[in-house]
């Protein structure tokens, strides 16, 4: 069957679909058994999706059409599935055990891949025996990790997410994170970390990238100040570098000893499971960085190796599909409701809107179909004082993922536990309410409100239940929503590896500092620019100390 | 009177002792009849009394006849021997019918000889003294024989009776008995503990910070304990106070001041002198600008003090570990517990064991100093500087003379100097 087929198909499908409201299809009693699906501690349950289980074959139908099959073995294979950048993904290389082999222009990436953990495990084991030493002698007992976008999201997603699985090796070891360019987060800690016992990671694919070195310098000369040694001994106890690229870290001054490597084929997006994540390993121990790889290698396996009807990545991401294209539902909100999972949202904003913010196919041609959605999140019960009220009585149609654990505070204080049962049963009431609206409740109790009383449902949405949140079953649902993005990828023929979309605008700021710092002609600038670079630089001139 | 007293602490030697030379029978049940620690054997007079005693027969092991048989026990036990002491006070309760005195010098902490008390019988005059160890190392028999204070934990007056009538011969110059609960007795040995730590806290702060701004400590030091408010023990600065007993001991009563009172004050301290065992090795990496990768590095002392072969929270133990983390060799010499480091750190590459002081400095970029032992305060400066690759000298206990060793061409730390 060819794709325009199943596509027509679908339309079809869902032309019958739309009219018929959730409240309908959930009074199937088998409903849930046929639409959820299970592995390894994370259960998906779709039943509240505005679809059928024949919905999902012909969705399954239009996924074999698109070839997706061959397309999950050429990535998990190492195939330059990049293609406007020639290269492979391989990021599932980064979490395949010891053993395992691949081979990628005739280098054994496995082999590397374990070479940098076995860096990686000798930096941790150092600074959690309070032996890495900074210039004055004393044990370092802060990190602070210089990133941003992938080196930086990912990490502290995840640090955030497995604090409790801290061992007591690492409770010497105070983490920080600092992304922003213009210096805000790093001015602040400088003004109260020692500089005697800090450590900053650059973390940085390229090396390159402006807002990185640009905190980096502000704290290698806050080390020079400090410390009145010069820059190489400064570098070489005060700095570790996490690079694709080792020339440039060398050039910037990282000794060699001090860097953690990792490859072209690793996206920044998807660059958690490499070096740069240092933070996490630091935060909890190599051993449960291990779990969180092995967590997310079971999820790989399972991409390729269960049959599409039963794979958590793609239904998923099919049921994206369905929404976003066939019920086109274009806003997509990712709710957990577990207070440790703050920052999933915003590493998945950049997970799936980096990768599948496209309108141009492989091929060059233009997208036919809509792409990713506009996606956003917040801790669930915090949303729900916020944008709620819009998922509930909006204009606005919205998928929502809800995201908890089924277990948690076990063996712990009982109003702990009451809070998290809490936080369950909203979960589970808000899922209840959009879908269904007025109909969860009884004829008689709605009969009678009034128009802005009432709630409309209908809206989707996916409930993730992980039996508890570990560093294993974290590592799960990160595979999982990067496997997601790329079926969905390979159904609209997008590259979602590249992320040129971000490039002109870094180019353009080049020119601009050179035209704040009065290098630059405005008058090659648009009048908007123009307008407010006269504005900016006049109110400097004012600023300035006044000489004599 | 008949006496058995237990365990191996200075405490208990002393009392077997002093009490023998007045004519109690003495049963000494412990591991020894002799104590082991060198600490304890240099103590004055100790020695030659309890020879005296052990041929006057005054003096006999618990083999030699059944320690439980005695009325009055003397608890000189070790801090970590509660569960001995609680052991041998229910013996004493089985085979007892009759009145028992015990006399608890062991430092249990707070509550501790309640607890042993609940062990006995009250109505069958059963009863447990607190009379803490306030012995102080050297001057020990002297303290015993003349006391000045007795702090007195008792809370039956039978009891104290028959505990005057066995220190009569000590008392008769003794200024003051201060009467009071066998807990208030033990916490004030607790915060007489925590006193003294606060002050090598307290002196150890000042050096750091005489360091920076350029005076010698040791002179401050000086001009401090001639205020009599001041005085002088417990002011002498070095790199940390170790051992296992003063640690635990304090680390007890820090865990008990933050958990009911959320005060850190001790907690501080502690932190802090964790960090000044590693002012040796701070001072080392300065010298040599962060990098001693490859560098022969000498430490003279591993003990925790001098006169003692155990290394318990020894400033070594930090000291060396850094130094193998960082990529040094290091050439250890210590007189008594030399063995003890090797059975705890085992044969290394980076480790060198000397038998012999001046074989530790062989080729040495520095000599470290960690512990006061006498025979380090005044070396061969001549052999240093010959054997010495660099004439580097670390001194954690502030033994030597800076303009000396500066005159004699050697580069001199000190602690605050």
């Amino acid at each position: 069957m060819s794709t325009e087929l199943c596509w027509k198909r679908l339309r079809k499908e869902a032309d019958t679909l739309k009219p018929r409201h959730l409240s309908e299809l959930l009074a199937d009693p088998q409903r849930f058994d046929r639409l959820s699906v299970r592995h390894d501690g994370l259960l998906l349950d779709f039943s509240r999706q505005r679809l059928t289980t024949e919905t999902l074959e012909q969705l399954i139908d239009l996924a074999e059409a698109a070839e997706l099959r061959p397309a999950i073995e050429a990535l998990l294979d190492g195939a330059p599935v990049n293609l406007t950048e020639q290269r492979a993904a391989l990021h599932t290389a980064l979490r395949a055990p010891e053993g395992t082999k691949l081979k990628l222009d005739g280098k054994d990436v496995i082999a590397g891949v374990q070479q940098t953990l076995q860096a990686m495990e000798r930096l941790v084991a150092q600074l959690h025996r309070g032996q890495w030493r900074g210039y004055a002698g004393e044990a370092i007992d802060t990190v602070v990790n210089i990133g941003v976008g992938g080196s930086d999201l990912g990490p502290l997603m995840a640090c955030q997410a497995l604090e409790e699985f801290t061992p007591d090796s690492a409770r010497g070891i105070d983490l920080h994170f600092v992304s922003s360019m213009d210096g805000s987060q790093l001015s602040g800690l400088l003004s109260w970390l020692n500089p005697a016992t800090t450590l900053f990671v650059i973390s940085s694919k390229s090396f390159t990238t402006i807002d990185t070195l640009a905190n980096a310098a502000t704290a290698r000369q806050w080390l020079v100040d400090a410390s009145g040694l010069d820059a190489e001994v400064i570098n070489a106890h005060h700095f570790i570098g996490i690079t694709a690229n080792p020339t440039k870290a060398s050039q910037w001054g990282i000794p060699t000893s001090n860097q953690l490597l990792f490859w072209d084929w690793t996206g920044g997006r998807y660059s958690l499971w490499s070096g740069i994540g240092l933070p996490i390993a630091l935060a909890i121990g190599m051993s449960g960085f291990r779990q969180l790889l092995a967590g997310a290698h079971s999820m790989d396996r399972h991409f390729r190796e269960a049959p599409f009807t039963g794979n958590l990545p793609v239904l998923l991401a099919l049921v994206g599909i369905w929404n976003i294209n066939l019920l086109d539902i274009h806003a997509h909100a990712i709710l957990p409701y577990d207070g440790r999972l703050a920052r999933l949202p915003a590493y998945l904003e950049q997970l799936e809107m980096e990768s599948n913010g496209k309108s141009v196919r492989i091929d060059g041609s233009d997208c036919s179909e809509r792409t990713c959605p506009v996606l956003w999140g917040e801790i669930g019960p915090n949303a729900q004082h916020a944008f709620y009220q819009l998922l509930h009585q909006g204009t606005e149609q919205v998928m929502c993922d809800f995201i908890v654990p089924a277990r948690r505070y076990v063996g712990q204080s009982q109003p702990l536990q009451e809070q998290h049962r809490l936080a369950l049963a909203n979960c589970l009431a808000q899922a209840r309410v959009l879908a269904l609206g007025d109909k969860a409740l009884s004829e008689e109790q709605t009969r009678d409100a009034p128009p802005w009383k009432r709630y409309r449902g209908n809206q989707p949405s996916t409930a993730i239940l992980l039996d508890e949140l570990t560093p294993y079953s974290l590592g799960s649902l990160i595979a999982l929503y990067e496997h997601k993005v790329y079926v969905q990828s390979v159904i609209w023929g997008i590259n979602p590896f590249d992320q040129w979309g971000v490039e002109l605008g870094k180019k353009m700021a080049t020119e601009l500092l050179e035209a704040l710092e009065g290098d630059a002609d405005p008058a090659r600038f648009d009048c908007a620019t123009r307008g407010l670079l006269e504005r900016i630089n006049r109110l400097g001139k004012a600023a300035e100390p006044r000489k004599g | 009177m008949k006496i058995t007293i237990w365990g191996d602490e200075l405490a208990g030697w002393v009392a077997s002792a002093q009490l023998a030379a007045f004519g109690n029978d003495i049963i000494k049940a412990g591991s020894g009849m002799l104590p082991a620690q060198s600490s304890i054997r240099v103590e004055p007079d100790l020695l030659p009394q309890l020879q005296s005693a052990r041929s006057a027969g005054r003096l006999i092991s618990a083999d030699e006849r059944d320690p439980f048989e005695a009325e009055i026990h003397w608890l000189a036990l070790a801090p970590g021997e509660f569960e001995e002491a609680s052991a041998i006070l229910a013996q004493l309760r089985a085979r007892h019918q009759g009145p028992l005195l015990v006399i608890n010098q062991s430092n249990f902490g707070t509550g501790a000889s309640d607890l042993l008390q609940a062990r006995l019988d009250t109505t069958l005059q059963q009863h447990v003294i607190c009379l803490p160890d306030m012995l102080q190392e050297g001057s020990a028999i002297q303290q015993f024989a003349h006391p000045q204070v007795w702090l007195l934990g008792c809370e039956d007056e039978p009891a104290r009776q028959k505990l005057s009538a066995l220190l009569r011969p000590f008392s008769r110059d003794i200024v003051e008995i201060r009467l009071m609960t066998r807990r208030e007795a033990e916490f004030t040995k607790f915060a007489i503990t925590g006193m003294l730590a606060l002050r090598l806290g307290y002196i150890n702060e000042l050096a750091m910070l005489a360091d920076h701004i350029g005076v010698d400590i040791e002179v401050v030091r000086d001009g401090m304990g001639s205020d009599r408010r001041v005085g002088s023990h417990y002011l002498a600065p070095g790199c940390g106070f170790g051992g296992e007993h003063f640690t635990q001991y304090i680390e007890g009563l820090a865990g008990l001041l933050s958990e009911a009172r959320g005060s850190t004050l001790l907690e501080t301290v502690l932190t802090e002198n964790e960090r000044h065992k590693e002012l040796p090795f701070r001072k080392l990496w300065r010298h040599y600008r962060c990098n001693v990768q490859g560098r022969r590095i000498a430490v003279w002392g591993l003990a925790f003090k001098p006169g003692v072969a155990t290394i318990d929270n020894a400033p070594s133990l930090r000291t060396v570990n850094a130094l193998l983390a960082q990529g040094a060799i290091v050439q250890l010499h210590d007189p008594e517990a030399i063995e003890e480091f090797r059975t705890q750190f085992g044969e290394h590459p980076q480790l060198v064991y000397c038998d012999d002081q001046y074989a530790a400095i062989e080729g040495a970029d520095a000599l470290i100093l960690l512990t006061a032992w006498p025979q380090y305060w005044s070396p061969d400066y001549n052999l240093l500087h010959q054997r010495m690759h660099e004439p580097v000298i670390i001194d954690g206990r502030n033994v030597f003379e800076p303009q000396l060793l500066r005159d004699l061409g050697f580069v001199y730390y000190g602690v605050g100097r």
